[in-house]
């Protein structure tokens, strides 16, 4: 009896050791948890505040503590990511990756980091990865498009903005970037849809109005053109390619003076445009103030020497003021000039897509 | 650790929007990236049609399609489907012309080929159509004797002999044939005799006008390429047979162009080919429109001439039987940006009423058509922008160009006959579409046009492959009327149906100056505004239209005065005269007759009436 007391006690003490011992270890292991918790919580916050400095050393930390968690993995490489540490993004990319080839996250924003990097066919790759393993994702499908957009794949970006835009209909930016994805492949009718769902959703979005104006320009719609470049320019006052766009409809229209006001301003934006000192000399030509023409004129052959219409224009001006040799000259370049452009226009032989 | 069911790591906007905005400012549209004057827009005509549809509004303008009802049982045949050569897509020619002497407008069609039964010797003859004064016409081709077997492109008509009876020249892929017109329905080949040939080239527009005021008319023929049909490059093979990367018929660039040639009218039957002696095309652009035409009003005719993938050339006359290329100085040569342009068919007229000829040119697609205001100094503006008539056309590929007055209202309105020129398009979607549908811009008598097209009744607002145009009262009934030819398929003859105002037509019959009065500037006033054309039969592309000059008078019940300005340099002054009837007038005599309009033409002897004869 006393054996078996001695023996229960025994028994007892050991399952209480073992019971004591259990409970250290489990106490450790919960505040461990909790520790890797808050940590994964931090970096989170300090991700969502911009602090991205803060969100590497947390998720550093946490991946220290527990190297085989899924989540300390993700934070620290979109951590990295925004840090701009791309190396490490992709190191940690990498590793995590090998771990978890099935993470559409790991994948996305490793093939994020490669897009940052420059490396698109590889960023393509793991985007397209992670399409595979998670394709009802709106983000996945427009940053593949992205990386589409600046290869100026424009057909495939469109398929995948399409794609995005069924799972999130309301991301004005998409609609913008699928319009331009439209005007690029001669969908022109379905970018101005695009334009104009995008201002629906959003009419302060940047450069929407502009989009939609060139759409309607590239038609021959210059009065629509003219109104939504309008619009973009109380959005973007000093914007040169606004304002440049503006000033050349309006210049298409006829509407000479109003079209030197805009591109005298998109000149004084950007001394470098050439095409809007063009215009700004073409419209002060027509608008019979020939002499003022001059020096905008000279100004964009400065900027394209290369180029011969500004030398055509200069030949009209000086012909108009009588300066007949100098015209004759300015043609002489001009001449001359034609004969090194590749040549364009004309049947079969359309810009090539 | 227990699981977070909802992932809050997520890839932050903030990113997302910069790179946005980034690739928002830094990859504009790709036209966009060029500047604007360096090519054309991208664009295309199925965009532009259903944005068109949207500004549809009621017009009171209207042609109906009549083609088959007014017995015209013609179908253009140009090479196979896939115009896998440059020649199967340029075939068109029209001639409109009274070549009976009737006082209505007959119609030739010229045919085209295919390169199989060129060469086996198979012809597709053109046909002759007779007007019968109903609105019906007669196939009188068979007996007509213009049966020469060949690739038939263009058609110029021109009293070249001053008999008083119209001839006709055609072109073709080799040469080209002039018949005589022997006053009994039929005609007479007198190429060989003549001297006008163009042997062993491809001449597509044609166009008689009297250059040096001898009293002869002159003949112009327009050359496109010089082509080897034994070794013709093949579609998609080289880097001119690519239309925006997908493989189309070459040319014409990369491809000799085939110089034009000028033949001057010795008086006696016989022509000589001055081109060399008068240095014309030295540079062999490849024709495609030509157009006579008086821009500085000196009284003596010059020359503008459309040419594809270069620039068009102004010749201006020296009135001593020379001219001084200044197409480039003049503005015509080029875009408004100083670029070449694929220039197909021309025509002028006064648009704007200040008495000074204009001219306006169909372009390729992606480009503006041009429409060059005369500034009166031997200089011409292209205000195709200011005048709406550019932007609107630059998803079209423009062939046929004519101004016409369909509502009578005193301002030329324009209609464009469109058509690309790769059937290949179809197959992708660049939006370009292989048919497309014409274009009608309405003169709004400020400066400004409107496309009017879709709202002019349904033939207009349908799409064709089309080509040649060219305009005419078919019906003398005060209404230009539309004829337009189809590639592979029967042509268009769209009779206007408009509500339209008063109107006065004249004929003109030279006598020191040739019998057509070709080259005739025509001054009339009626109801405070002064209108001014020029008498001309050759124009558009590849075609001959009614060369009766056709006035809108509006609300005016008369002309209060007409000056005819004769080749010779004599003027004669009428008036005032009624509206709503055709002057026939003689150089030095007058009005010889007055043909008053019947307002419902059905039997051919009562619709027509000779009123009075007088001598003045």
């Amino acid at each position: 009896m006393l054996q078996n007391l001695h023996a229960d006690w025994g028994k007892r003490h050991l399952l209480y050791g073992l019971l004591a011992i259990a409970c250290v270890f489990g106490a450790s292991a919960q505040s461990q948890n909790r520790q890797l918790e808050t940590l994964i919580e931090n970096g989170q916050s300090d991700l969502d505040a911009g602090d991205f400095g803060g969100a590497v050393a947390s998720f550093e930390r946490a991946t220290q503590m527990a190297p085989d968690n899924l989540e300390a993995n993700r934070g620290l490489l979109l951590s990295y990511l925004q840090a701009k540490r791309l190396r490490d993004a992709e190191n940690a990319g990498q590793s995590a990756i090998a771990r978890w080839p099935q993470d559409a996250p790991l994948q996305h924003w490793l093939g994020l980091v490669y897009f940052k990097q420059g490396q698109n066919a590889k960023a393509l790759e793991r985007l397209r990865s992670a399409e595979g393993l998670d394709g009802t994702r709106f983000d996945i499908h427009f940053d593949v498009a992205l990386v589409l957009l600046s290869e100026n794949q424009y057909a495939a970006a469109a398929e995948e903005l399409e794609k995005a835009i069924r799972f999130d209909p309301n991301t004005a930016m998409a609609h913008v970037l699928l319009g331009r994805c439209y005007q690029n492949t001669n969908r022109t009718v379905q970018a101005i849809e695009q334009f104009q769902a995008a201002l629906r959703l959003d009419r302060n979005i940047p450069l929407g109005h502009y989009h939609l104006g060139f759409a309607y320009a590239s038609l021959g719609h210059n009065p629509e053109a003219i109104a939504e470049y309008k619009k973009e320019v109380t959005h973007s006052p000093d914007n040169p390619s606004v304002l440049y766009q503006l000033g050349h409809c309006l210049l298409e229209a006829g509407e000479w003076k109003s079209a030197a006001a805009h591109l005298k301003r998109a000149v004084e934006s950007d001394p470098q445009n050439s095409d809007a000192s063009y215009d700004l000399g073409k419209a002060l030509l027509l608008e019979g103030d020939a002499e003022a023409a001059l020096p905008a004129l000279r100004h964009a052959s400065e900027l394209k020497p290369a180029d011969p219409s500004a030398h055509y224009q200069l030949a009209r001006a000086l012909g108009k003021m009588g300066r007949k040799e100098e015209a004759q000259q300015e043609f002489q370049t001009f001449a001359v000039l034609k004969k090194t452009q590749p040549v364009a226009g004309g049947m079969a032989a359309g810009p090539t897509q | 650790m227990r699981s977070r069911p909802s992932l809050r790591l997520r890839f932050p906007g903030r990113w997302v929007a910069a790179a946005m905005l980034c690739l928002a400012t830094c990859a504009l549209p790709q036209a966009s990236q060029q500047s604007n004057r360096s090519q054309p827009r991208t664009d295309h005509v199925a965009a532009a049609r259903k944005i068109g549809n949207q500004q549809v509004h009621a017009s009171p303008v209207s042609f109906a399609d009549v083609t088959r009802a007014a017995g015209i049982d013609f179908s253009l045949t140009c090479g196979g489907p896939e115009k896998r050569y440059i020649m199967e897509s340029m075939c068109g020619g029209i001639a409109v012309f009274d070549y009976d002497n009737d006082g209505w407008m007959d119609i030739f069609l010229v045919n085209g080929s295919t390169l199989e039964d060129l060469k086996a010797g198979k012809c597709h003859l053109g046909k002759l159509y007779r007007n019968n004064h109903d609105g019906t016409f007669t196939d009188v081709s068979a007996k007509s004797g213009i049966n020469h077997c060949g690739w038939g492109f263009g058609a110029a008509v021109g009293d070249y002999d001053n008999d008083g009876w119209e001839d006709i020249y055609i072109t073709y892929l080799d040469g080209a044939v002039l018949y005589h017109n022997n006053h009994d329905g039929t005609f007479t080949d007198v190429t060989a005799k003549a001297g006008v040939g163009n042997l062993g080239r491809w001449g597509t527009s044609a166009a008689f006008g009297d250059y040096d005021n001898d009293g002869n008319l002159d003949l112009y023929v327009a050359n496109y390429v010089d082509l080897d049909l034994d070794h013709l490059p093949e579609l998609g093979q080289g880097p001119f047979c690519q239309y925006r990367g997908i493989p189309v018929s070459c040319g014409p660039r990369g491809l000799k162009g085939g110089r034009d040639r000028l033949y001057h009218n010795n008086g006696d039957g016989t022509f000589t080919d001055v081109s060399e002696k008068l240095n014309i095309d030295p540079n062999a652009y490849y024709g495609l429109g030509v157009l006579w035409l008086d821009y500085d009003l000196d009284g003596c005719l010059d020359l503008y001439v459309a040419d594809d993938s270069s620039p068009s050339m102004l010749y201006h006359g020296d009135c001593k039987g020379g001219f001084t290329e200044v197409g480039v100085q003049a503005g015509v040569a080029y875009s408004a940006d100083g670029r070449e342009q694929a220039g197909m068919g021309i025509d002028s007229a006064d648009y704007d009423n200040d008495g000074w000829p204009d001219i306006a040119k169909a372009n390729f697609s992606d480009d503006s058509n041009n429409l060059y205001h005369n500034d009166h100094k031997g200089e011409f503006t292209d205000l195709a922008g200011p005048a709406n008539f550019g932007p609107v056309s630059i998803p079209f590929l423009g062939f046929g160009l004519k101004f016409l007055d369909f509502d009578n209202d005193g301002g030329k309105d324009i209609f464009v006959a469109n058509g690309h020129v790769n059937p290949q398009v179809d197959q992708h979607s660049f939006g370009v579409t292989y048919a497309e549908r014409p274009l009608l811009f309405h003169n709004l008598n400020n400066g400004k046009f409107e496309e009017i097209g879709m709202a002019a009744g349904t033939p207009l607002a349908r799409r064709y492959v089309a080509r040649g145009a060219a305009t005419a009262d078919f019906f003398n009934d005060g209404s230009e009327d539309l004829l337009v030819s189809v590639l592979d398929g029967p042509p268009l003859l769209l009779r206007n149906q408009a509500k339209k105002g008063h109107w006065l037509r004249v004929k003109t019959i030279g006598a020191a100056s040739n019998h057509d009065g070709f080259g005739t500037r025509v001054q009339i006033k009626a109801g405070g505004l002064t209108q001014t054309a020029e008498v001309r039969a050759n124009s558009s592309f590849e075609s001959a239209s009614d060369p009766r000059l056709h006035f809108g008078l509006g609300a005016a019940t008369r002309a209060d005065s007409i000056a005819i300005h004769w080749p010779s340099g004599k003027t004669d002054t009428l008036g005032p005269e009624s509206a709503d009837q055709e002057l026939v007038i003689q150089e030095g005599q007058g009005v010889l007759a007055r043909h008053a309009h019947v307002p419902a033409p059905s039997k051919p002897a009562q619709s027509r009436q000779h009123l009075t004869h007088r001598t003045p």
